[in-house]
């Protein structure tokens, strides 16, 4: 199988993300992975888009990119965004680390990124040129989940 | 007292049954917050949230569910779950919201135990 990349770009609302974790759903299915997988799958990808809806779009119209890449090995998903009004590449490794630290278990907010974490083969954030973020997730596709 | 497009409400007894009806992404946790807080302001303190039609959950919608639990218990109530697929189980169990948020079988369990 040679590599294969899909591109999309979604409105900055979660009214979108519904269409979109289904299509990376169905594509996870294509793509053989177990049933859980898949559910780890649509469930990163949906923390990463909220994420870039709710901390790194300034309006609808802004937007979001996706960048879906197959190979024969891995499945990567990359979630561009163009940074919130007071968000400037809102997410770095060291904001990483503050959220992380300051995540409870018993609190209402900040486990989006810790989910990534868990579930995420691989997972990488980087700012982009446009004062946004970057996040990629890989997920090797003869890796059970790690629940299995 | 109403549901909304993703939620509908049933009673047994005191307690309030909220049945969803779609996967909780984001778009449908702030319906599910909406439906919560109306019970809230409405002075009902035990809840139980029926997940039998739901395959997804996402970290917005626990962390509502584990807010609104907290709130209750301060007013001598409390939120239970039941009917989970494995998947979110896990989802809760990951995040450590199972500690907060008490997850039932089944909506005859979930009842019993208030």
């Amino acid at each position: 199988m040679e590599k294969a990349c899909i591109e999309l770009k979604v409105p900055s609302d979660v009214f979108y993300l519904e269409s979109v974790r289904a299509f990376i759903g169905k594509l996870s299915e294509t793509l053989r992975f177990s049933k859980k997988r898949i559910a780890d799958i649509q469930l990163v990808l949906d923390e990463i888009c909220s994420n870039a809806v709710y901390h790194g779009s300034k309006c609808i119209s802004c937007g979001i990119q996706l960048q879906i890449s197959v190979n024969t090995q891995a499945l990567e998903i990359v979630v561009s965004d163009k940074g919130g009004v007071n968000t400037h590449n809102w997410l770095s490794t060291e904001k990483l680390a503050e959220i992380q630290a300051k995540r409870s278990p018993t609190g209402e907010s900040g486990h989006g990124l810790y989910l990534i974490d868990c579930l995420a083969d691989d997972q990488k954030l980087q700012p982009n040129m446009v004062g946004g973020t970057d996040v990629t997730a890989i997920f090797y596709r003869d890796i059970q989940s790690k629940d299995d | 007292m109403s549901g909304t497009e993703f939620m509908t409400l049933r009673e047994n007894a005191d307690i309030k049954i909220i049945d969803v009806k779609t996967d909780l992404s984001s778009y449908a946790a702030s319906d599910l917050r909406k439906v919560l807080e109306n019970l809230l302001s409405e002075k009902v303190s035990k809840v139980v949230v029926n997940f039998s039609e739901v395959s997804h959950i996402n970290s917005t919608a626990v962390g509502t569910l584990v807010g609104i639990a907290k709130r209750l218990r301060q007013s001598g109530g409390d939120l239970k779950l039941c009917n989970l697929a494995s998947t979110l189980t896990r989802t809760f169990n990951l995040i450590g919201a199972s500690s907060v948020v008490e997850i039932y079988e089944s909506e005859k369990s979930a009842i019993a135990a208030f």
